[in-house]
């Protein structure tokens, strides 16, 4: 579901959508109905659907098995313990489109990542500021994502911060998760343009420049991300709404990502000096 | 349109020429008429449209299907053919038959309908496929003179063999022999039984010790490794199995699909249709309901409560059972409801061959290894020969 940078994504209710007029949008869907709305008849602007509570509707991925069109879908689960099985629903519709799941970091997180990865499914975890519990789930996740051989498709944040932290430049956290007001815009019921990262909250953080302006307040306040060695990928993405959230904790899932992507860009040398090694015998014998 | 291929298991009759013991199918003389083809097709044509799917795999098998004749195929196959090309989809025919009533009369279908290939089936050592007369030795002479006229006519032939507790006591190399030396055969499948159906006596033998089993499919994995693999010759599962272990793109059998109800449905003469061949001959509780007399198959898919079970299985399985901690989870999805329906009496459990699965597993996950790590090897010991000469690495 990656967006190109150039004009905000806005994020909306199905029925706001209805007039968003030629800029690019994700619709957000909450019933069968809406979403058989979308998929009957998607414009050309519409990026992709986010499904937010239906996955124990089987009828509705019965619908989105069906459908001509291909629109691309992102599952939202709101409870991963309770709705983890459920991803078994989305076989059908896989089949004939792309789909997403988003995931928050909460209980049942490593189980719902473990089967939307036994499906193929690419996953978007969405960390927030992780409790100690939640940390213990992304640990898990991220031990499961990185050395587990069956993986095939792609767990983000995790799949880009490695990329970024292997020198692939895949983005920072808040572009990485779509959470980056100058990328994507999260428009309320009531027409209120919120911060796409926390939906329901009453701020308006959205103006242009939001997350360098956010990183610079965090630097000039003596926040930990003035010496944090994942400031590049991060940019304060973890002392957001909370300025005080300890990130000890996120620091060790940075780690971990560093070490995989060390051993990655080790291999790709190695790789690398094989092929030349390869060529010179070749070489010689001219 | 959707890549996605629809399969549908036909079974023109469940009629059958041989007594074969562990049979679980329900035998009726009832054949498929072809006055009834046309409508079948249409049912097939419409569901394929709303499923936005181009093509339609038509799996051939009975009862035996040689008992309705190559001329009555030869009709079925036009009749199919030219209501496809009038919609622009397409049917692909595959052949599965007990080969005991071939003859060359069928050669002609066979190549023209059938890509001039069909499956056979045949155990080892064969104790229980028999004729009405003659019994098991019979069988198996009749059988292996209907091989050997197949093949001397070019049809390229595949053959299934059903494990039963002779077959593990003989041991995997003594089978493996039989199948591509005596048989002289590339290309075989091994499947596990599965007492399907009216309980019969001969059913106690037929469920197998899972850890027996095992080893028997390690074995007989192994022995096709070191002799077969590298001289091309094919044994299902195993060759999918290291297929996707090194990484390949690998076709799984339909037991290890991640929801088998959305890979295909079967339909007997009568036109009830079900999951498989397994559940349309033997449990009529769980039918989906009949084609001949319900209008719309695609409705009939999505409403029916039997199916629903289906769908909602392996859902069930992750929540109940240990498969999501499994690693082969990805590759098994808690296996095959009939087998697993037929020795517990309900679907919504793992299939009683999951130790067996996992044996089977972690034999082509290492075989795989052993293969990338072959494919690395020149580039490994070219890196070693670099060391000891390159005086930059002596440090």
């Amino acid at each position: 579901m990656s967006e190109e940078a150039h004009a905000p994504v806005s994020i909306l209710p199905s029925a706001l959508a209805e007039t968003e007029g030629d800029q690019p949008f994700v619709a957000i869907v909450r019933t069968r109905q809406e979403l058989c709305r979308w998929l009957d008849n998607p414009p050309s602007n519409l990026r992709w659907l986010q499904v937010e509570g239906m996955l124990g509707d089987p009828e509705a991925w019965a619908e989105a098995a069906h459908s001509n069109s291909n629109i691309p879908l992102d599952v939202v689960l709101s409870d991963p313990a309770l709705e983890f099985s459920h991803l078994y629903r989305l076989v059908d519709a896989y089949g004939v489109r792309a789909i997403r799941v988003t995931i928050p970091a909460a209980p049942g997180l490593t189980k719902a990542v473990r089967l939307a990865a036994a499906l193929r499914l690419s996953v978007r975890v969405l960390p927030g500021q992780p409790s100690a519990e939640a940390l213990r789930e992304l640990h898990d996740a991220l031990e499961f994502y990185l050395h587990e051989p069956t993986v095939e498709t792609p767990v983000e944040f995790f799949h880009s911060v490695l990329a970024t932290l292997c020198d692939w430049d895949a983005g920072f956290l808040w572009t990485i998760l779509e959470q980056d007001p100058d990328a994507f815009r999260r428009c309320s019921a009531d027409e209120q343009t919120k911060l796409a990262r926390i939906p329901d909250s009453d701020r308006s953080e959205t103006s242009a420049g939001f997350v360098e302006n956010h990183l610079n307040h965090l630097i000039a306040t003596g926040a930990e991300c003035v010496t944090c060695p994942w400031q590049r990928p991060c940019r304060g993405y973890f002392k957001w709404p909370d300025p005080a959230y300890s990130c000890e904790g996120v620091k060790k899932l940075f780690f971990d990502i560093q070490t995989a992507g060390n051993e990655i860009r080790q291999n790709v040398a190695f790789a690398t000096a094989d092929k030349e090694m390869l060529s010179q015998p070749q070489e010689a014998a001219q | 349109m959707s890549e996605w291929v629809f399969r549908v298991i036909l079974l023109p009759t469940s009629d059958c020429n041989v007594a074969c013991d562990y049979c679980f199918e329900h035998k009726e003389p009832h054949r498929l008429s072809l006055v009834l083809v046309p409508l079948l097709t249409r049912r097939l044509l419409d569901h394929i449209e709303n499923e936005h799917i181009e093509e339609c795999e038509i799996y051939w098998q009975g009862g035996e299907v040689m008992i309705m004749g190559p001329a009555w195929f030869e009709d079925a196959g036009k009749i199919m053919h030219r209501a496809a090309a009038e919609r622009g989809r397409r049917f692909v025919h595959y052949l599965q038959t007990n080969l005991i009533g071939y003859s060359p009369t069928w050669n002609g279908v066979i190549r023209g309908m059938f890509n001039n290939s069909l499956g056979t089936s045949m155990d080892y050592p064969n104790i229980h496929r028999k004729l009405f007369k003659g019994g098991a030795a019979a069988y198996t002479e009749l059988w292996s003179r209907k091989l050997r006229e197949t093949k001397a006519a070019g049809i390229e032939v595949g053959v299934i063999a059903v494990l039963h507790r002779a077959s593990l006591e003989e041991g995997p190399e003594k089978f493996y022999r039989y199948f591509t030396e005596e048989l002289g055969l590339r290309n075989f499948q091994v499947n596990t039984p599965f007492p399907g159906g009216p309980a019969k006596e001969v059913e106690g033998g037929v469920q197998l010790d899972s850890s027996e089993l095992a080893e028997f499919m390690v074995g007989l994995f192994d022995i096709w490794m070191a002799e077969g693999y590298s001289s091309g010759v094919s044994v299902a599962p195993f060759d999918s199995l290291v297929d996707h272990f090194t990484g390949k793109q690998s076709r799984l059998p339909c037991i290890w699909k991640e929801n088998c109800s959305n890979q295909f449905i079967s339909v007997d003469a009568k036109g009830t249709v079900a999951q498989c061949d397994c559940w349309v001959t033997s449990y009529p509780e769980y039918f989906f309901g009949n084609m001949f007399r319900e209008p719309d198959l695609t409705g009939m898919l999505k409403t029916s409560r039997a199916r629903r079970e289906f769908v909602e299985r392996p859902k069930h399985l992750v929540e109940v059972e240990d498969c999501l901690s499994c690693r082969y989870l990805s590759i098994c999805h808690g296996g095959c409801p009939v087998r697993t329906y037929s020795a517990l009496g309900t679907m919504m459990a793992k299939d009683p061959y999951c130790e067996v699965y996992k044996a089977v597993f972690a034999c082509a996950e290492a075989h795989a290894g052993d293969i990338l790590r072959a494919r690395a090897a020149p580039i490994i010991s070219l890196r070693e020969r670099h060391k000891t000469v390159d005086p930059c690495c002596v440090n």
